[in-house]
């Protein structure tokens, strides 16, 4: 069994609300002793070096199995997840054939217990039968089976009236939908942002009011469910633009419910980086071809994703709603590719990051800026999407808790790493990352007790 | 990167021969866009194209200049003038030159663009002009290739041998031979256009007063970018007026218009457009007398172009094909001479 000894940590305990000087001991598999220090014996320690916090939750990730086991398997997933500090994953159903049904999800359990791995996954249904927007999906035998929640993502689910029926569906038997807000109708054949980048680089653009249009419509139709279906809960995932931020921001004021996540591709890279910027959002001036930002070859086909990457008031948006609250969570929409599907054209490449390795070291990128206090980085990684999954799915408390099994990350903000194809453990090599310095390189994973990860660091089973 | 046109010192090489050891301004691995591309650079090209058409004034136009070097001249997209184009320049310079006509649908087929230019430099090419559907493709084309990248036409992106021989053509029918302060107009179908983009670089370069106009439809976003400038202080102005367009105005360009763009709803018919946006003698009234005419081509006449303004004596549509030829074999030549990569192919990197 996992035994683990940290002295002289930065412990960050989000369910206490509490960080600072400590020591940790696991045995056993068991988080034995959590001790905060003070006084002279905290003397030295700071929140730059070892740090220690729950493991991470990603509400949104895609392994690509069943279906395209070359992309991503459950396997390789959840190896890449242990590696970006993750205990949990939630996966999307756009596999093939799509999870609409318990069979594929029974698939994706084998897989995941084949894998032996500690790492929990955790599965989306599709809204949809097929993910066609036609018809329902089997939501009741879904939820019978353990989804936790229905998607169809990837796409939008078009019909408003569909979303009308999923949310009361759903919400009667108390799982969200999980939305992917685009009207399709302004999006057709969009690769990137509808703006100055895409403008000169001749790229049909994605207009930030597609985006919008469907979170308004999700919202006005949730505010008149709820009256019938008080369970009814909208979730919008990889929320990009301010405008949709602020829709969700006065629907949560206005006691909808309705729960949002941002990425971390998101809230720090920008539509300039198609145009050969590198510059962290933070940084970015708004013309790339004026201010030398651009130090690489545009239309790098690993910066192309679904929604597009925005502009750097986007940006600003989407760290601004992790900070008041209106993102419940940072997910990380690991969207995994062959080389084959992404090594093409940019307009022709697949839609995509493989991000749930480079997640923390990117947001610790805000943090070292000052953008985002590190305990909220940690909230939004650990009991921001503990209670969006509600505690049918998270039955114990996400913080570190003294008798519990292990489930903690251990993470070194003074040590970099360099994202490269071979350092990402995930089959999906598509990261625009590459070649890119990260600081916080995990040291150790423990998921339910049991090592997931480790690194550099002497963990004994 | 100077607002001005004015001259500059720039070493001409000498064409008749190889253009290795040669000392030129030029530095450009590739040429995918005019992005990166710096005013003096330009003004190399306009030079070199100088001698270029000495060259093709002579009895026998042609130079021995890249003898023994293979052109390939890869295009994905239908094209008869600009593949021509090439191929006539890279002949007159004596190059071994390669045609391949690529289908899109080579793609379906499991053949990437990156394994086909993998192939072509098996197959020997040094200089690879490439025609694409997809904006961005020549960028991927220069990272795996070896030798050098024309871009041919990348989708909406860029046409920078086109925006090239559209200032050299400009300013060998403009008085003072310069387009600065001069009112530039490029009429139609500008969102879709790879030629629009680049000639936006190259014309704000030299310091023209660029006009953008056409339906807002067809503008779309082209306002943001002309409030920021296509790089620091390098304004253009985008008006759905075709009045104020045209007006006083020294060159007018029009773009082909699709017929696809009625279909994704972008404009009410081509009838509509030739009524309010087509370029007829009675709008050309408007501009300066003997203001220039030109259009990228191929025309559709009676809709942007009235038939007889484009054969008319203000066109210079013709002479664009032939200056076509002379920029060409300009490009190719200082391509040929690079050594050393730099800014132009950081794609490379």
């Amino acid at each position: 069994m996992t035994d683990l000894d940290i002295s002289r940590a930065w412990l960050v305990d989000p369910v206490a609300g509490r960080e600072g000087p400590g020591d940790i001991v696991v045995r056993d598999g068991i988080l034995e002793s959590v001790a905060w220090l003070d006084g002279g014996d905290a003397e030295g320690i700071d929140d730059r070096g070892v740090v220690v916090a729950p493991g991470f939750i990603d509400l949104h990730a895609h392994f690509r199995e069943p279906g395209n086991e070359d992309a991503e398997t459950i396997a390789s997933g959840l190896a890449a997840a242990a590696h970006g500090g993750f205990t949990t994953v939630c996966l999307m159903p756009n596999t093939t054939p799509a999870l609409d049904d318990p069979a594929v999800l029974a698939q994706v359990a084998a897989a995941a217990a084949a894998s032996d791995s500690p790492v929990r996954a955790l599965a989306y249904g599709a809204v949809t039968a097929g993910r066609r927007g036609e018809t329902l999906a089997a939501l009741g035998e879904l939820a019978d089976a353990g989804v936790v929640g229905f998607s169809d993502d990837g796409s939008c689910v078009g019909s408003a009236e569909l979303v009308r029926n999923a949310l009361a569906y759903a919400g009667a038997l108390g799982l969200p939908l999980v939305d992917h807000a685009e009207d399709a109708t302004q999006t057709v054949g969009a690769v990137a942002n509808d703006g100055f980048v895409a403008t000169v680089l001749g790229l049909r653009g994605w207009p930030a009011a597609a985006e919008e249009a469907a979170v308004a419509r999700d919202l006005a139709i949730l505010a008149e469910v709820v009256r019938d279906v008080p369970g009814a809960r909208l979730h919008l995932t990889h929320v990009s633009t301010a405008s949709s931020l602020d829709l969700v921001r006065r629907a949560k004021a206005a006691g909808l419910p309705v729960t949002c996540d941002v990425t971390p591709h998101h809230l720090a890279l920008t539509d300039e980086w198609v145009a050969g910027s590198r510059r962290w959002a933070w940084e970015a001036s708004g013309d790339p071809w004026s201010d030398g930002a651009i130090t690489a070859a545009p239309y790098a086909s690993a910066l192309r994703v679904n929604p597009p990457l925005r502009s750097a008031g986007d940006a600003a948006a989407c760290r601004e709603a992790l900070l008041d609250g209106t993102a419940d969570a940072v997910a990380t929409d690991h969207a995994p590719h062959t080389a084959v599907d992404k090594e093409v054209e940019f307009g022709l490449a697949a839609n995509g990051i493989s991000g749930i390795e480079t997640a923390l070291g990117v947001l610790l990128a805000a943090v070292d800026a000052g953008l985002i206090p590190l305990a909220r980085a940690i909230e939004s990684l650990t009991t921001g999407p503990a209670a969006v999954l509600g505690r049918r799915f998270v039955d114990r408390p996400v913080g570190l808790v003294e008798g519990e099994p292990a489930d903690l990350v251990v993470f070194d903000r003074s040590e970099s790493w360099t994202v490269s194809a071979d350092a990402l453990v995930s089959k999906g090599k598509n990261s625009p990352l590459s070649g890119r310095q990260l600081s916080g390189r995990v040291l150790a994973t423990i998921a339910g007790g049991r090592v997931a990860h480790e690194a550099a660091l002497a963990v004994s089973r | 990167m100077t607002v001005s046109d004015r001259p500059v010192a720039i070493a001409v090489p000498i064409v008749d021969s190889p253009p290795e050891n040669q000392t030129v301004g030029w530095s450009h691995r590739h040429l995918l866009d005019l992005d990166v591309v710096s005013w003096p650079e330009i003004e190399l090209v306009m030079r070199t194209t100088d001698a270029m058409r000495e060259v093709l004034a002579r009895p026998i136009s042609k130079v021995p200049a890249l003898r023994g070097r293979n052109v390939t001249i890869l295009f994905y997209e239908a094209s008869t003038r600009t593949r021509v184009s090439f191929e006539v320049a890279a002949k007159n310079l004596s190059a071994d030159v390669v045609n391949i006509a690529a289908s899109l649908s080579s793609v379906s087929k499991g053949e990437s663009l990156v394994d086909t230019v993998r192939t072509v430099e098996a197959l020997g090419a040094e200089l690879l002009v490439i025609r694409h559907a997809v904006s961005g493709a020549p960028y991927l084309a220069a990272e795996t290739f070896s030798g050098s990248v024309v871009n041919g036409g990348d989708g909406w992106h860029a046409h920078p041998t086109q925006a090239l021989l559209d200032l050299y053509t400009m300013r060998s029918r403009l008085p003072g031979g310069s387009v600065e302060d001069r009112k530039v107009v490029i009429l139609g179908d500008v969102l879709h256009s790879r030629v629009a983009r680049s000639n936006i670089w190259s014309l704000t370069a030299a310091g023209a007063d660029l006009w953008l106009c056409g339906p807002a439809t067809l503008l779309r976003g082209f306002e943001a970018w002309a409030g920021r400038g296509a790089a620091a202080g390098r304004r253009f102005r985008v008006t759905s007026s075709i009045d104020e367009a045209l007006r006083d105005a020294d060159v007018v360009m029009a773009l082909r218009i699709q017929r696809e763009r009625m279909a994704s709803g972008l404009l009410p018919s081509l009838r509509e457009y030739a009524a309010r946006y087509g370029l007829t003698s009675a709008r050309l009234a408007l501009s300066r007398p003997g203001a220039l005419v030109m259009h990228p081509g191929p025309m559709n006449e009676g809709v942007e172009i009235a038939a007889d303004v484009a054969a008319g004596t203000q066109s210079l549509i013709t002479e664009q094909v032939t200056n076509g030829v002379a920029v060409r074999m300009a490009l190719l030549y200082l391509l040929a001479g690079t050594a050393e990569p730099s800014l132009g192919s950081r794609a490379a990197e």
